[in-house]
């Protein structure tokens, strides 16, 4: 009893506590955010309009829209990214509606393998596809041996190819998006409509679609922004005159000088487009998705009839088309002195011991890189999205915008603008030429999946359960980790690690950025892939297709496959 | 405890939330914020629970000054609209989370535990997880988890309005009941004025940031201070006109259902507009003596609900008028489209001057 009387009679201690000022703990964030991505982009972007002695210029723009190349290119990139979006809805949306929908043999095995062409990248899935499409692949091989034809068919190498490519890869993030939203439509707005005669595709039409408008578009945003940015894809395939494929071979070469100037050109110009894009996705509809508290899902249906097998068949042929590739990659890593024949003749494991054993220097990178690249996001993205989700700190819209541009940034671009921000001493080191600037890079492209996880966790926080626990004593450090984190961590990890898998994928920033010594995987795949050592960069892609895999998979396990927040670009 | 605010303002924004609030809460009493939704009464918890602090004005608990003093170290319990029930603690660890914040013995936890659950009857459900237990049961957890600290002050934020009608009328004679036992001092919002006559002590009607008017349940119904609160405050019938006389504090109103009658409720002035205002339950039907007022009318609906009649009476100039008769075994039920003659006693209605009526 006397200890209650003693910590009863500490009531009264109406005295004022000072509360640490925000800005103290939001300054460290402001200034990461404004060092390593706001400094680099105004960089970038200077330097398109300036000349060798620091003046001001619009010289090299006007070569840009002067050249008919130049000019080419941008409605190429606009034709491809443009047709890509298309592609990704015809496939992802069916698929989405289906799997959300309706119920039909197999459909539990086909939602968690819908989202598997995202392991791969799409530099490794080109591979894999010319491994079976391209001119000496197994099906032209198989065609020419067996059929007769006198000339290899043309799959791969062109538009067709590239659109190809790009849909088998980026139609999942439709899909999830669409998943997502559609799960979230409470039953009874479509049972009100339903009520009033609004049945079938008419009520498709006017209600369910337009409830799904917000992921749909950032979901389409999305396969935009990145099929337009995307080099490796259409330079395996043999198209050049594409943008993203000019900025990374005016850059890479460093022969020439005026050359060099225009991939910087082109890659603010690429930056500035995707921010615009970004910005007109987020006018067309309001992105914020609206906190729903409790809904009721719409409840499954049995496909009925012939259905039940179209819907498993369509799936099977689409997934079947997105693995291609991965049998591609099988074939050539365990093949020995693969050619000329459909499959390989003898089978060895010679391509994995020099990749693995040998010189592990790319896995060991690539996971070192990730790592670091990780506990920076944690940290990082885990403050920032706590403070969107729960502070009034000034500026805090600004870290919302900064945080969706580097969701928008292609890699291309970050590269060149790292290397132009940063190859001079800053501070005293030279950051360039230090190990830390790739897990840097990757940690600044990779951090707004935790930051948005961690935003999205919080909403489903609500903030009364921290002030309960505030109101019976416990500090914010405190509510943080006994409230707070408990109900979050599986969002929080869920985003770290997709932050993970796509730093581990990333093939644009750090190969511009690598020095030797600092290989990663990706790096690996590109080097091998470009010198001819097919086997190698197979070997290599299945390991990264492997550790994507098992990441993917831990996924899922924490989050109960509920993914389609996290791909979508609208921001926090 | 004693609670004090005094000109107490919050602006959010270019919104003014509180303009100027200030209330005396006594030692032991339960006070009731009433009004509708964005009056500021929420606010004012917030600020008494310490999660926002005044712009201007100032809080005293028992005389002393709180302004800046965290919630925790106030001695307050606050019951959340929502519950805020952590999902992932079960009842026992709920309730005892605060208490093991303040490093009690193991044991001393239990003790006092077990007490608190015991009180709000839910002994035997410690091992539960939130989810597996109903709305009402989740109240009770989220008002023994304010009370478990022996808090000077209990704040209850709507803690009714998740729940179903009958589980609601059972936790406010709940709430009640436990108040009186503790003789706890506890501020009171809601929205729902049935439920604040049933359960204050006292009530403060806000409305706009600002306080209409304090009293008991009695005083706000038979003596409201504004237009506002008499037509908040219960049920009332508006007959809105032009002051014809005035004398003696008796007004009389020249409305389009005819000349009434009331007394004066506030600056009334001749040749101005106002608003007479009379209870259903002080209407009649016809046979007035007279003195009385008498309206004629139509009947427009008739309800029987067993202990009374509620008619809705249509009068001149289209305005309806509620008249509750009491006992109808001893009237006959008047069937819709019946004329009539509804009478009232001036001394039951009252005149307001007239101002936009919500």
């Amino acid at each position: 009893m006397s200890v209650e009387v003693a910590r009863e009679a500490t009531w009264p201690r109406a005295r004022p506590r000072r509360r640490l000022p925000g800005w103290l703990w939001a300054a460290p964030v402001y200034g990461f955010l404004l060092l390593f991505v706001v400094y680099p982009l105004i960089r970038l972007l200077a330097e398109a309009v300036t000349d060798e002695g620091g003046r001001f210029t619009v010289n090299y723009l006007a070569q840009f829209a002067g050249d008919p190349f130049y000019r080419k290119a941008l409605v190429n990139s606009l034709w491809v990214a443009g047709g890509t979006v298309v592609g990704c809805l015809a496939l992802g949306l069916p698929a989405a509606f289906l799997l959300v929908r309706y119920d039909f043999p197999g459909r539990e095995l086909w939602s968690y393998l819908t989202v598997l062409p995202i392991v791969m990248p799409p530099l490794v899935g080109i591979m894999g596809l010319v491994f079976v499409l391209g001119r000496a692949g197994t099906v032209n091989v198989l065609l020419m041996d067996y059929f007769g034809l006198p000339r290899p068919v043309n799959f791969l190498y062109g538009w067709h190819g590239v659109l190809l490519a790009m849909v088998l890869h980026y139609f999942p993030l439709v899909t999830l998006n669409v998943v997502d939203a559609l799960t979230k439509v409470d039953a009874s707005l479509e049972e009100a409509a339903e009520a009033m005669g609004s049945r079938g595709l008419r009520r498709v039409r006017d209600i369910t679609l337009p409830l799904l408008t917000p992921g749909l578009v950032s979901g389409a945003t999305l396969v935009f922004i990145l099929s337009f940015a995307d080099f490796a894809t259409p330079l395996v395939v043999g198209m050049q005159d594409l943008l993203a494929a000019q900025a990374y071979l005016n850059i890479v070469q460093f022969v020439d000088r005026r050359l060099f100037r225009m991939g910087l050109v082109v890659g603010a110009l690429m930056s500035l487009m995707a921010v615009g894009f970004l910005v007109i996705a987020r006018r067309a509809v309001a992105m914020r998705e609206y906190a729903v508290v409790s809904y009721r899902a719409v409840e499954r249906r049995p496909l009925q009839g012939a259905w039940r097998l179209v819907a498993p068949a369509l799936f099977a042929t689409v997934l079947g088309l997105a693995f291609l590739p991965h049998l591609g990659l099988l074939l050539a890593a365990f093949g020995k002195a693969w050619s000329l024949t459909p499959f390989p003749t003898r089978f060895t494991l010679e391509h994995f011991d020099q990749v693995l054993h040998l010189t592990p220097t790319y896995v060991v990178n690539s996971l070192r890189w990730g790592a670091v690249a990780v506990a920076l996001i944690l940290v990082l993205g885990v403050s920032i999205g706590w403070m969107l989700a729960r502070t009034s700190l000034p500026g805090r819209e600004l870290v919302d915008s900064v945080v969706t541009l580097v969701l928008a940034l292609p890699g291309t671009a970050v590269g060149i603008a790292y290397l132009r921000a940063f190859h001079a001493p800053l501070a005293g080191i030279t950051l360039t030429r230090s190990w830390f600037v790739m897990p840097l890079v990757l940690a600044v492209r990779r951090m707004p999946y935790t930051v948005r996880a961690t935003f999205a966790s919080l909403l489903t926080v609500h903030q009364a359960m921290e002030e309960a626990a505030a109101s019976v004593g416990a500090s914010s450090l405190r509510t943080f980790f006994d409230v707070s984190l408990p109900l979050i961590w599986r969002g929080v990890v869920a985003g770290a690690l997709f932050s993970l898998l796509f730093a581990l994928q990333e093939a644009a920033a750090t190969i511009l950025l690598v020095l030797p010594g600092w290989e990663t995987i990706t790096v690996g795949i590109f080097t091998f892939y470009t010198s001819g050592t097919f086997g190698q960069a197979a070997a290599l892609g299945v390991v990264l297709v492997t550790l994507s895999a098992a990441i993917l998979y831990a996924i899922y396990r924490l989050t109960g496959a509920r993914l389609g927040g996290l791909f979508g670009s609208g921001g926090a | 405890m004693r609670v004090r605010l005094e000109g107490v303002v919050k602006r959010f924004g270019a919104t003014v939330a509180l303009a100027g609030v200030s209330l005396d809460i006594r030692e032991g009493e339960l006070f009731t914020l009433l009004g509708p939704s964005g009056c500021g009464k929420t606010t004012t918890l917030r600020i008494l629970a310490g999660f926002v602090d005044p712009d201007e004005g100032e809080v005293y608990f028992d005389d002393v000054p709180v302004r800046g003093v965290p919630p925790a170290e106030r001695g307050v319990g606050i019951v959340f609209q929502n519950y805020a029930l952590w999902p992932h603690m079960t009842v026992f660890d709920n309730v005892a989370y605060g208490l093991r914040l303040r490093r009690l013995p193991a044991a001393e936890v239990r003790r006092r535990v077990e007490e608190v659950l015991e009180r709000v009857g839910l002994l035997g459900l410690e091992d539960r997880t939130p989810g597996q237990l109903s709305g009402g049961q989740q109240q009770r957890v989220a008002v023994a988890r304010a009370l478990v600290l022996n808090p000077r002050l209990l704040l209850l934020d709507e803690p009714l309005s998740n729940l179903d009608a009958k589980v609601r009328a059972r936790l406010r004679s709940e709430i009640r009941r436990l108040q009186q036992e503790l003789r706890i001092t506890t501020v009171y919002v809601t929205h729902d004025q049935e439920e604040a006559m049933v359960i204050s002590d006292r009530i403060a009607v806000m409305r706009d940031g600002r306080v209409a008017q304090v009293g008991t349940p009695v005083e706000l119904y038979e003596r409201p201070a504004d237009l506002f609160v008499a037509d908040f405050v219960g049920t009332n019938n508006l007959l809105p006109g032009t002051v014809a006389g005035l004398r003696d504090g008796w007004v009389e109103l020249a409305t389009p259902a005819g000349v009434v009658r009331g007394r004066a409720a506030g600056p009334v002035q001749p040749g101005g507009r106002a608003v007479l205002a009379v209870r259903p339950e002080a209407l009649r039907i016809s046979d007035g003596t007279p003195a009385d007022v008498a309206v004629p009318g139509t009947v427009a609906l008739s309800q029987y609900l067993g202990s009374l009649v509620r008619y809705e009476v249509e009068v001149e100039g289209g305005r309806v008028l509620l008249v509750d008769v009491h006992n109808p075994k001893d009237h006959p039920v008047l069937s819709p489209g019946r004329r009539t003659v509804v009478s009232f006693h001036p001394e039951s209605a009252l005149v307001f001057p007239e101002e936009t009526v919500p």
